[in-house]
Order: C-alpha cells, then structure tokens, then sequence
C-alpha cells in the first residue's frame, strides 16, 4: 500500500467515532460547539448593531428573527447548550493544560497504552461537566420553548 | 534563537492569550446570559425589549466591550488554530491574515454599536 494511501485509510479511520475514547469524543464536541459559537457571535454583533441604528432597525432586525418561528428559539437553545458544553470542557482544559492538574502521574508505555490522562478524576471531572451542562440546558430549555406554547 | 522556536513561543503566547480570554468570558458571559434569564424576572421576549436592551448595553457598557473584545480574540484564536490544523497551510499567514480581517471587522461592529448606543 502507498504512503499516501496508507495515511488516507489513517485518516478515514480516525474520523470514525466507534474509534473514539472519552477525550476524543470531548474534543470532537468542543470543536464542533466552538464552531456554532463563532457562527453565532457574528450574527449576534450585526444583530447588536441594529440597537445602536435605533428603535426601527432593531424592531425589523426581531421581526426578520421571529419570520423563523419556533426554530429561533430552538436555535438559541442549542447555541446556550454550546455555551454551557464549551464553556465547562474549556475550564476542564484549563486545569489540564494551564495549571497540569487531574492527569494523572505519566508512566511507561505499555501495551495497549491506556491513556494515562484518562484516569478516574478526569472521567470524573468529564462525567461532572457533561451533567452540570446538561441540567443547565434543560432549564434553558423550559424557558426558552416556554414561548412556542410547548409549556404553560 | 531559531524561527522554529520563535514560531513556538508566539504560539504558546497565543494560547496563554486563549486561556486568559476563556476565563474573563466564563464571568463576563454568565453575567451577559443571566440578563435574558428567568432571574430578572421578565420573560424572555421583554428581555428583548429596545429600552431593556438599549439601558442595558449602556449601563453595563465596560462589561458588554469586555465581553465583546474577549469573545471576538478567544473565537478569531480557536477559528485560527482549527483552521491551521485542518488545512495544514505551507505558511501560517494563508490563515492567519484572513482570520486577523475578520477580527477587524467584528471589532469595529462591536465598538460600533457601543458608541452608537
């Protein structure tokens, strides 16, 4: 098999995510998120202008918003879970990478070389996020589809 | 001292620009969601309100720039590091200067805004 060949079938199968541990999946997820976050932050900065243009152009801006029905609100939804997944992962990498905290002592590599980083306090620390991030949007999520008559 | 290691230490100077970003926007942007939030005690469409939102971006207007100039170098920095690792570029700057335009422009919206208001 060629070079080139044998770094695409790499390639292809490191992006397949039954491949994938814990940190892997983690990773994939902060990326993704952070890439709705970018999207959402230009949108929100040209939307935020529209107050400094006055009432009229702000009042046209929602009502542009709102021609989107429920899917405005399920779009802000999905951009606090962002938040609330990017957010707590980043301050988990912080920990990590800033300050070296939680990943365990480094040992030899032996096969199957279990990660090392991967012990129990970042399971732990991985485990806390995910749920603290989920009870989080779950009360985003009932005030805001609160407004498209799902909830009274 | 070698390009390879000047090239290092700039991008280590970049993530450390990346981590004191995250942590001013884990407070500042808590503070900017707990606005829109049940807390205030309004519904979320009165958060939207033009005088709620106006008197906000004015009486927190050193907060919303916080908010803005972290938001905008943290999202630019983590666009440039996904970018620089996906395209693999000959030189840094192919993605770096786009990204850097960007930046300007999403800067200058958001200063924009808060003069204006």
């Amino acid at each position: 098999m060629k070079t080139s060949q044998r770094y695409r079938s790499g390639l292809i199968s490191s992006l397949n995510p039954r491949h994938f541990n814990n940190e892997r999946w983690s990773y994939t997820i902060h990326r993704i998120t952070g890439a709705v976050l970018v999207f959402y932050l230009t949108a929100h900065l040209y939307e935020t202008l529209q107050i400094g243009l006055g009432q009229r152009s702000w009042e046209s801006a929602l009502s542009l918003l709102h021609k989107l029905g429920p899917l405005e609100n399920v779009g802000l939804w999905i951009v606090v879970g962002s938040v609330l997944y990017h957010g707590g992962n980043g301050i988990r990498l912080i920990i990590n990478e800033a300050f070296g905290m939680i990943l365990g002592k480094p040992t030899l590599p032996v096969y199957p070389y279990a990660p090392t980083s991967l012990g129990r306090n970042q399971k732990l620390a991985m485990l806390t996020i995910n749920l603290v991030a989920m009870l989080l949007w779950i009360w985003a999520g009932l005030y805001l589809l609160a407004g498209l008559g799902l909830m009274k | 001292m070698t390009s390879n290691s000047e090239s290092l230490f700039k991008e280590s100077w970049m993530m450390i620009l990346m981590y004191a970003t995250a942590i001013i926007l884990i407070f500042t942007l808590t503070f900017h969601i707990l606005l829109h939030s049940p807390l205030t005690g309004k519904a979320f469409e009165a958060t939207l309100n033009f005088s709620y939102a106006r008197a906000n971006l004015i009486y927190y207007r050193l907060l919303f720039a916080l908010v803005l100039y972290a938001a905008v170098i943290h999202g630019m920095s983590g666009l440039r590091a996904v970018l620089l690792e996906w395209m693999h570029p000959r030189r840094s700057w192919i993605v770096t200067f786009p990204v850097a335009v960007l930046l300007a422009l999403l800067l200058a919206v958001g200063t924009l805004t808060l003069i204006l208001v």
